[in-house]
């Protein structure tokens, strides 16, 4: 698969070109040198790459993977081209949580970080385990994807309910949360984020096999072996502990789950998950590179919200799906 | 194997199906299919068909009783292996995924492959095979979505025969087909029965499925009688099947015909030809019937490749020069 080359190695430009990018400049012989155990890097130089870009980058990079594959298990299991990590109310799960902890208890600054990551992580582990529930008394998947889309719809109303009535600086912290971020991510969070994601990611990869019989239908996969209730369980259990993890570190990141694995189908004009997972993986990766790239105006000494800038990425795509594309058939 | 020697692949016992406790289609059923034997399913909507089919293979749970394939209980196969056993067919024809034919085929092979799914060689022979066998060769790249229903629905067959099951169940597969397509599916099943396969298909083409059936399973009255087509017919099934309705079976041409009104009789003078049978026919289906003292007259003349009908009736002569004229007038007086 040549394509799949050529996705790695744009990879690996973008990742060198996001690593260069910032006020202060290293360049990458510099780099690359400090790789190789030469003394080519000074002190502050070393402390912005290590502390700030390196993490910010792997944020990047496990946010790019972790949230498509998510976004590639729901079309596949809901067979909906329109589903995404957050059909589930997965999102709204963690945006709840990060409200109880922002808006409700009111903490901010440094220390409020851990509590509000850990409330995000329990509020979508919360809906997710209601929907386990849900889907081991309902046959029905299309009925799941319309609770998952109410629950949603329920929080989102509530936060709104609680933003009406909170203060005016935690109201600004529970906004910023919302826009979403690459660099608040570092150390502790890092390696927390690192061991849930990764093996997360492998066992999506092992599912693909059965991935492919769902692409039938439920029904049809039965028919052909598959354990339907103890599949549903483990997309459900990844997708929730992927996305959920993601949003409660960075934030809600829009739209690179339901539009990368659209841009992977058509770059690799392929539908088996065996080959479709990782490349949807490393297309994730690729987007989400590139949006951290944009998301700090490169020449300037702004940064962009990144979920304004996936979005702005992202619903391009889904527009051209909906528009263009061939009616809802194309997962 | 039962006294008589032969093997049960499936074996109903006291069975029940239906959605929940509360709604039970059809209870205590005790039917077999023998191994190498084709069988169809009849009966009208709502009656439990797709129930049947989907409980007998273990895609819905039942009510009561037991369901042998093979000589041993559905819930005691584990997936795989009952995959390995029995294949299905669903009449469905909801979104498509954008497969090819080749890909969607290979699908068949997940109860064989290991759980990265790679295919063998062996596995690709057999998806060609199978899609020879089903005349599909040629679309093997061709995505699933540009499919007319026919062409679909051979390869979802070949998708099942790939499964390598000794059991092929299939609900409604000639639903959405037209009566070449029904045909060359149901021919094609029975190459797969000749090969040594069961089959258990539900239909609503009563006819087609006396014309290739082993036996029959038909749904009446919340029972199932079973039996060979010619048995059920000599048993008067058919009648009383379709007594409530506005059809009748017409056992010397095997077909099923509107019951209608008598609108009179038709005193029909002519050679014994095909003109004369096709004109029966359309007779027939206005709900005339022919005899010799018909109070209408109607004689056709021939004269070279031009053909004509002369009406008589009640003084009045009409001449017309094609069974459609004829019929109009027949229906409209004028």
């Amino acid at each position: 698969m040549a394509i799949m080359y050529l996705m790695g190695l744009l990879l690996i430009v973008l990742v060198l070109l996001d690593l260069r990018l910032g006020s202060i400049r290293i360049s990458l012989g510099d780099m690359l040198g400090h790789l190789f155990g030469q003394e080519t890097l000074n002190e502050q130089q070393w402390v912005i790459l290590s502390k700030f870009r390196l993490p910010r980058l792997a944020t990047a990079l496990l946010a790019g993977a972790a949230l498509p594959v998510c976004g590639l298990q729901m079309q596949t299991l809901f067979r909906n081209p329109l589903a995404g990590p957050y059909v589930l109310g997965i999102s709204s799960g963690a945006s709840f949580g990060a409200a109880l902890v922002v808006l409700g208890a009111g903490a901010t600054g440094i220390a409020a970080t851990w509590s509000l990551a850990l409330a995000a992580w329990l509020g979508a582990a919360t809906v997710m385990l209601l929907l386990l529930f849900v889907s081991y008394r309902i046959k029905d998947v299309m009925t799941i994807l319309i609770l998952g889309i109410m629950f949603s719809s329920g929080l989102a109303a509530v936060i709104s309910i609680m933003q009406y009535f909170s203060q005016a600086s935690a109201l600004k912290s529970f906004v910023i949360w919302s826009m979403g971020s690459l660099g608040n991510v570092t150390g502790s969070q890092l390696l927390i984020m690192t061991w849930t994601v990764t093996p997360m990611l492998l066992i999506t990869l092992a599912y693909s096999k059965v991935l492919n019989g769902l692409m039938l239908g439920e029904e049809y996969a039965a028919s052909m072996g598959i354990r339907i209730q103890r599949t549903r369980i483990i997309i459900f259990a990844t997708t929730s502990i992927l996305a959920g993890t993601i949003t409660a570190f960075c934030g809600p990141i829009g739209f690179i789950g339901i539009a990368v694995p659209h841009m992977a189908r058509f770059l690799f004009n392929r539908a088996d998950h065996r080959i479709l997972m990782p490349a949807t993986m490393l297309t994730g990766m690729v987007v989400m590179v590139i949006s951290d790239i944009i998301s700090q105006l490169p020449g300037t000494e702004r940064i962009l919200p990144i979920n304004a800038v996936t979005s702005l990425i992202g619903i391009p795509v889904v527009i051209w799906l909906v528009v263009m594309n061939r009616k809802a058939q194309s997962i | 194997m039962d006294k008589a020697g032969r093997d049960h692949i499936v074996s109903l016992e006291n069975f029940s199906i239906g959605h929940q406790k509360e709604q039970v289609l059809l209870s205590d059923l005790n039917l077999r299919v023998d191994s190498g034997e084709m069988v169809a399913l009849i009966g009208r909507n709502g009656t439990g068909k797709s129930t049947l089919l989907r409980t007998m293979i273990g895609l819905l749970p039942s009510l009561g009783g037991t369901c042998l394939l093979n000589g041993k209980a559905i819930k005691e196969y584990d997936l795989p292996a009952r995959a390995r056993m029995a294949s299905f067919v669903s009449s469905q024809a909801r979104e498509l995924p954008s497969l090819s034919v080749g890909e969607m085929v290979a699908l068949g092979r997940l109860p064989y492959t290991g759980w990265m799914g790679r295919l063998s060689e062996a596995d690709h022979a057999r998806v060609d095979e199978a899609l020879e066998e089903v005349q599909m060769s040629p679309f093997k790249h061709r995505k699933l979505d540009r499919l007319s229903d026919g062409e679909r629905q051979r390869a979802m067959i070949a998708r099942a025969f790939v499964q390598d099951t000794d059991l092929m169940v299939l609900d409604e597969p000639t639903a959405f087909l037209d009566i070449p397509n029904t045909f060359d599916l149901i021919r094609l099943l029975s190459r797969f029965r000749d090969a040594g396969k069961s089959i258990v298909y539900s239909t609503h083409d009563l006819e087609s499925a006396m014309q290739c059936a082993d036996k029959m399973w038909i749904i009446h009255d919340a029972k199932i009688y079973e039996g060979a087509p010619e048995d059920l017919g000599l048993s008067g099934l058919f009648d009383e099947l379709f007594s409530s309705s506005d059809i009748r079976y017409e056992e010397q041409n095997r077909k099923f015909m509107f019951k209608g009104e008598g609108k009179g009789s038709v005193r029909l003078l002519g050679k014994e030809d095909r003109t004369r049978l096709w004109t029966e026919n359309a007779l027939d289906r206005l709900g005339y019937s022919v005899h010799e003292k018909g109070e209408t007259k109607i004689e056709i003349q021939k004269s070279g490749s031009s053909i004509e009908w002369i009406l008589q009736k009640e003084g009045e002569t009409a001449n017309f020069t094609s069974l459609y004229k004829l019929a109009r007038f027949l229906i409209q007086g004028k």
